[in-house]
């Protein structure tokens, strides 16, 4: 019997449209999938179609689409219970299990062919154009149809089942709608599970499964071997299936045909009245005036909001969405800004990302369905008939669920703040920041579910019914996501515009805001011209077709529509005048296809100017004014130029800065000169010397250079001249030659220019660039000097020793300067700052008292201990072991977190606040950090600032690893071992991971820019040398190292013209490794094997 | 007050032409709406509500025509559809305020204090504070009279009101009606002719989109009146009945079929004459178009 139900399913299903609709657009999905799925993830050489691949973007589609599932799964039974057919069905001479049996394996099937739109999808996506043949294998249909039977049926038979008992036991279409958020919520609270192997047994679409699953294969083994059921994976599977079956056990236990047909309970007691019935007669309808006039409609407005809000809070699934965002928000605030593996204190910032990433999905839901729900309401529950022949307005009902939605995102939003807030409260962190809170949510997240809601109103109304209307808003948002892939990035013409730029503490959301603001202006008018026309196109009374409600949309506008929408389109076209004004009459807009021409015409043109002979700069006397309220400058700057050739110079040849406002307004050269400008479009300039520049000669350069920007930008690039937190350094300046950082980076691009291949560093052999310390190096060392003004309540801060400091005019100013030449490569910084002090003395009574001093934001002073330490004790260890401290101060900087780093300038380390300044150290788990990256910026001071290494292969090896050492050295004396064999442990893990991702590994004596190589290998292995070979004999060889190649005073620096390499380095250890441990160099510095399989 | 129906033809999407050029001049009182199922009653009567829009024809209400501004006409209408739904998880309270707010009652006391009323007289005034999901069908029937009735309508059309209602609900109901049709339009559609005989003053009876018969009640039944005659006969006899004479009705009395006829003069033959009511100027009007 119970194959004649299944057959009946299948017959209806496979006239039901949404079968085809959700297998077509899966289908179409799935096309694009791959690149959707790993779009900006890093694959490295593993191919775009290898198993792995196939199987994670598998799984990660099936889990998209657990809606998909539920609203194929979640009906059956309901559906029976909707049309009131089961009255019918029951009283036939079925039985349960046949009637349970049938509708769930027809359903089953139904779905899993709709999901083998996935598997079409993926097969046609892999032969589309847009995949390089590089990144691809030869198509071969097998892995397609394993992933799909080992990853995803199994994923839809534990859906299937569970929606399918949900659906019948609940017998409500929102429960159909939601339920597959909770496994997506379920999915989440996974990620938030520390054990490995815990996190990939419960993960219900197996993706951490996956990545376990192969942890340990090569690249080669990811891109040839199949997915099997096997080890996590196996696991992972069974337990989902037997979860599904105990589901449907338990559905089948609890369902009884007869609960089906009953009604629900409550209705009769109440009914039965007493006999006073005729007394009320005598009550007369009462007069009461009926209104239509401007402020009734407000008041109607303000009756229906409440209405529809109440509707909407009384759907249980409603709270359900809230209290999953509050358990999410609570699981995953457990690690806020973590820095490796330390994580920070709970600001407010932190958790309104944390919040933003994770609430987005439940946002959506309730932006999809609830609208449909609002929408279709009374037409799905019939009430149309009574609501339409009333004189409500239509604008007024579509406004009031307009309102009604955008009070549940609120109602939503306050409840993740409080959960934020209660956070933060039993973090013992009390600084409860409402306004970041806000701001985070009714600036950020907000304007884009208000702007979405428009839209979705507009497809209900002209959808046919809530589905298609969920589908074509579904359609509009991938549309919106694919057209930025065709290059439409332009805020006038992507919907919605862009998100505003990154929070920091410092600086608030500083000048990104206004153009966000006007942008989203902009786009809400739209979306109110939208919302009008939606109105006009609203279904009134019994089923009018859209075409005819479009043919009489006349009969519907009246004179305040008509007034308001002109009014709407002229503020919609001036907002949108205004914005285009700013971004392209003002600025320059520069599609990504301009700048990629630019890059290459830049590189074609004056690529052979690279190496001609220039003057090295070796005094800069600059006069910064800093205007941080508009953002400007202004710098009056003398260069001191000096021939250091065999052979007169003739020409000087200036780059300046390529970014918009900066002018190099004045540009003069002692003696005169005439400038050629030939290549003005690349802001090049050849100046050619009235009296050329005789070897040794200097002459001076003063320039006057400028920054003011108009209006406001499409892109919110520059965040180093802003209101609070200002840091630049020299690069802005003009520079001397040709600007290899002009030239397009990516290798494929090039290739289609008929660009050579760029690689990232030259070869250690390469003589051009042996006497380059940086690319285009334009000095061998200078002496500063830096007068410099600012605001009244910021600080500004140079390299040097602070000569003088005094008010002016209500600014601040100082002069800094260096007594001792320092690299041409130095920063300045301008913020609010407080400051703390100390100073570090030496043992040795011959080396002057370093002043040391950290300039923070007020709010991030939890770390400074810890940082003052780490300078102090650097100090004391590298100037024993390694050589003495060059300055007499040593200043730490916070800037804000638009780049999260810290940099080590001359005497002058500027540190990102998202790093370091607010980790939350625990000194029984946790490593600490802050002292940690301190030791190794200070360490920069020796190996960077002292030493300087030649542009080429293995420069990082000298500049980074050393530090790296250094740094642990340090962090060996102040803490016991444990700690140190912690850290050494996290190193050794994102080597691995990363090592892993990377294309290709160098060794380290070779290295170029993988970080993994330099950073995390290179902590390891300097660790294993300096234990093989004992602390003493590696710092000798380093103090021998600085002394003969520092950059000012050098033995051998001096008599070279080039500048150190990793080989010198090694030839330095080999120097004071016993002759048994010799191999070991070669091993840990010049091959790419496992530092701890070395013996 | 007047509204008249000018020439309304509907023909819907399927081919079913519903309203086939419908004239009618409603006055100040109770109209009947008489017809069999599937006569376009309520076709038209939602074309009158402003629910749907005819294909051809004019309606006006004090010389407004409702096409025109429907607005308008939905300022002075109540409605009660055959079938309707509410929201089920909302208190009768709240939904007639809710109601009420789209009437365009804006004033907070006035509101509360019609709704009170209403609900008060439509005997619902205990159960006001649950939810309509849990209502009975005459309970909700009657919580559809009261949302009908919120503005104090000019214009009350009820299509089918009392089905679902016991007698004693069903006379209270007309007795409320009969009130307000003192000086209201109420048009009432029923296919019950008792309903019209009782409450009516004037009447139509309509018939596959088309009004074949309109007037007031008496006067329709005194154009029949001495003209029908009934006689108990075998099942058997049946056909031969019907091809002899014009059968307007068969009915059964304790069992048996009865027929009756229409006939100018007495036909003898056993048949007795017998004192007409609208139910037979009802069956003889329908059954002759058929």
């Amino acid at each position: 019997m119970w194959h004649e139900i299944f057959k009946f399913e299948l017959k209806y299903r496979m006239q039901r449209p949404e079968t085809f609709v959700f297998f077509g657009f899966l289908l179409l999905f799935s096309i694009v999938g791959v690149d959707f799925i790993f779009q900006g993830v890093e694959t490295g050489l593993v191919k775009m179609n290898a198993p792995m691949i196939i199987a994670k973007t598998m799984g990660a589609i099936t889990g998209i689409f657990m809606i998909m599932v539920s609203m194929i799964m979640g009906v059956p039974v309901l559906r029976d219970y909707q049309y009131h057919t089961e009255a019918l069905l029951f009283t036939n001479p079925i039985t349960k299990w046949d009637y349970l049996l049938g509708r769930f394996l027809g359903s089953l099937t139904v779905l899993v062919f709709i999901f083998t739109g996935l598997v079409i999808g993926m097969m046609i996506g892999s032969q589309m154009p847009w995949h390089k043949e590089e990144e691809m294998l030869a198509f071969s249909i097998f892995p397609y149809i394993q992933s799909f039977a080992v990853v995803v049926i199994p994923t839809l038979f534990f859906g299937a089942a569970t929606f399918f008992v949900t659906g019948m036991l609940s017998k409500k279409m929102l429960v159909v709608y939601t339920q597959g958020i909770v496994v997506f919520v379920l999915f989440l609270l996974t990620k938030a599970i520390k054990n490995e192997y815990l996190q990939g047994l419960l993960d219900p679409f197996s993706l951490t499964t996956l990545t376990q699953y192969a942890k340990e294969y090569s690249v080669s083994e990811l891109n040839s071997l199949a997915i099997t059921f096997n080890g996590i994976l196996l696991h992972n599977k069974l337990l989902w299936m037997v979860l599904g079956i105990g589901i449907l056990s338990y559905g089948y236990y609890k369902f009884s045909f007869s609960a089906l047909t009953k009604k629900p309970k409550r209705i009769l007691n109440k009914t039965v009245k007493k006999s006073k019935n005729y007394t009320n007669t005598s009550l007369l309808i009462p007069n009461m005036s009926i209104h239509i006039d401007f402020r009734s409609q407000l008041i109607q407005l303000y009756e229906l909001s409440k209405f529809y809000i109440l509707s909407l809070v009384k759907e249980a699934s409603f709270w359900a969405i809230v209290l999953c965002g509050m358990i999410i928000i609570m699981i995953n605030s457990v690690n806020l800004g973590t820095v490796y593996e330390v994580d920070s204190y709970p600001e407010t910032h932190f958790i309104i990302a944390e919040l933003q990433e994770m609430s987005m999905y439940f946002f959506i839901i309730i932006l999809l369905f609830y609208s449909g729900e609002l929408i279709w309401k009374e037409r799905n529950n019939k009430q149309y008939l009574l609501n339409d022949a009333t004189p409500i307005s239509d604008v007024i009902t579509l406004a009031s669920k307009f309102v009604a939605l955008q009070s549940i995102y609120i109602i939503l939003m306050l409840s993740l703040i409080s959960t934020g807030v209660l956070f933060q409260a039993f973090s013992g962190y009390y600084k409860f920041e409402l306004g970041v809170y806000f701001s985070g949510f009714f600036i950020e997240i907000y304007p884009f579910l208000m702007l979405y809601t428009f839209i979705t109103f507009f497809f209900q109304v002209i959808s046919k019914n809530k589905y298609l209307g969920i589908f074509l808003t579904l359609i509009f948002f991938l549309l919106t996501i694919g057209l930025e892939v065709f290059g439409i990035t332009h805020s006038l013409l992507k919907f919605g515009g862009k998100p505003l730029g990154t929070y920091s503490v410092m600086n608030g959301y500083g000048h990104f805001l206004k153009p966000y603001v006007w942008v989203k202006a902009y786009w809400i008018i739209f979306g109110v011209i939208v919302f009008v026309i939606s109105a006009l196109l609203l279904n009134r009374g019994v089923a009018i077709s859209l075409p005819s409600r479009i043919k009489t949309i006349s009969n519907r506008i009246t004179r305040p529509i008509k007034y308001t929408s002109i009014a709407l389109f002229s503020v919609f076209f001036m907002l949108g005048s205004y914005i285009f004004y700013n971004i392209n009459i003002l600025n320059t807009y520069w599609t990504a296809n301009e700048q990629q021409t630019f890059r290459m015409e830049y590189e074609k043109t004056l690529k052979r100017f690279e190496y001609i002979p220039q003057p090295k700069i070796t005094a800069v006397d600059l006069n910064v004014e800093l205007y941080p309220e508009n953002r400007s400058y202004e710098i009056n700057g003398t260069y001191t130029l000096q021939n250091t050739t065999e052979e007169p110079i003739h020409e000087v040849h200036i780059q300046k800065l390529i970014a918009s406002h900066v002018s190099l307004d004045t540009i003069s050269f002692q003696g005169g000169a005439i400038a050629n400008t030939a290549y003005q479009k690349f802001e090049y300039t050849i100046y050619t010397l009235s009296k050329p520049l005789a070897p040794s000669d200097s002459i001076e350069m003063k320039f006057t250079q400028s920054f003011a920007p108009k209006g406001f930008e499409e892109d919110h690039s520059d965040t180093q001249i802003v209101h609070n937190g200002t840091f630049f350094n020299n690069s802005i300046l003009p520079t001397l030659g040709y600007h290899k950082k002009y030239e397009l980076r990516d290798n494929d691009l090039r290739e289609e220019f008929g660009l050579a291949t760029r690689t990232s560093k030259a070869e250690i052999s390469d003589t051009k660039e042996l006497v380059n310390s940086r690319s285009g190096s334009d000095s061998d060392g200078i002496l500063l000097q830096v007068r410099m003004g600012t605001s009244k309540d910021q600080t500004a801060i140079a390299p040097g020793n602070l000569i003088k400091q005094w008010k002016e005019d209500e600014r601040n100013y100082f002069i800094y300067q260096t007594e001792q030449p320092i690299i041409n490569f130095y920063a300045i910084t301008s913020a609010k700052y407080e400051v703390i002090q100390d100073q570090w003395t030496s043992t040795e009574t011959t080396i002057k008292p370093v002043d040391l001093e950290i300039y923070y934001d007020k709010n991030h002073f939890y770390n400074l201990d810890r940082m003052m330490s780490a300078m102090k004790t650097s100090l004391s260890y590298f100037s024993k072991h390694f050589s003495p401290y060059q300055y007499e101060q040593l200043r730490i900087m916070e800037f804000p977190r638009y780049a999260e780093f810290a940099q080590s300038f001359p005497g002058t380390i500027p540190f990102s606040e998202g790093i370091g300044f607010v980790l939350d150290i625990d000194d029984k788990t946790d490593v600490d950090m802050a002292f940690y990256v301190t030791a190794h910026e200070v360490a920069h001071q020796w190996f960077g600032m002292q030493i300087e290494a030649a542009n080429v292969q293995g420069q990082n090896f000298v500049l980074e690893t050393l530090s790296q050492y250094a740094a642990l050295m340090v962090l060996q004396q102040q803490y016991p071992k444990e700690k140190v064999a912690q850290f050494l442990a996290l190193q050794e893990e994102l080597y691995h991971e990363k090592q892993r991702k990377a294309i290709s590994e160098p060794s380290l004596a070779l290295v170029t820019n993988e970080d993994f190589v330099y950073y995390h290998k290179g902590a390891l292995a300097m660790y294993k040398l300096q234990e093989e070979v004992g602390e003493e004999s590696v710092n000798l060889a380093l103090h021998r190292f600085i002394s003969d190649w520092n950059t000012h005073n050098g033995k051998i620096r001096a008599k070279t013209d080039r500048y150190a390499t990793s080989q010198d380095v090694l030839d330095y250890f080999r120097m004071v490794t016993p002759k048994d441990k010799q191999h070991l160099i070669h091993e840990l510095f010049e091959t790419t094997k496992n530092v701890n399989e070395l013996q | 007050m007047q509204l008249i129906i000018d020439n309304i033809s509907k023909t819907y999407d399927n081919g079913v032409q519903a309203l086939q050029g419908i004239s009618l001049k409603i006055p100040k009182g109770m109209f009947g709406l008489l017809g069999p199922n599937g006569a376009g009653k309520s076709t038209l009567m939602r074309t009158i509500a402003t629910l749907q829009n005819a294909d051809s024809g004019h309606i006006s209400f004090n010389d407004l025509d409702i096409y025109k501004d429907k607005n308008a006409i939905r300022k002075v209408l109540g409605y009660l559809p055959q079938q309707f739904g509410v929201y089920p998880k909302m208190s009768a309270e709240i939904l007639l305020n809710h109601l009420a707010v789209l009437k365009g009652i804006t004033n907070k006391k006035e509101r509360k204090e019609v709704v009170h009323v209403l609900l008060d007289r439509t005997n619902l005034y205990e159960v006001r504070k649950q939810n309509l999901g849990g209502f009975s069908g005459g309970m909700k029937q009657r919580f559809g009279i009261a949302q009908a009735l919120l503005n104090n309508p000019k214009l009350l059309i009820v299509d089918e009101p009392t089905a679902g209602l016991d007698p004693k609900e069903r006379n209270r109901f007309y007795n409320l009606l009969s009130e307000i049709a003192e000086n209201t339009i109420v048009i009432l559609s029923t296919h019950i002719v008792d309903d019209i005989k009782e409450l009516c003053h004037q009447m139509a009876i309509i018939n596959r989109g088309e009004v074949i018969l309109k007037g007031k009640p008496l006067d329709l039944i005194e154009q029949v009146q001495g003209k029908v005659y009934q006689k108990t006969i075998d099942r058997s006899e049946f056909d031969t009945y019907k091809n002899q004479y014009q059968v307007i009705n068969e009915t059964f009395f304790m069992g048996k079929p009865v027929v009756q006829i229409m006939n100018n003069s007495n036909p003898g033959n056993g048949f007795e004459p017998i004192n007409a009511g609208l139910e037979e100027v009802y069956f003889s009007q329908i059954n002759q178009s058929k």
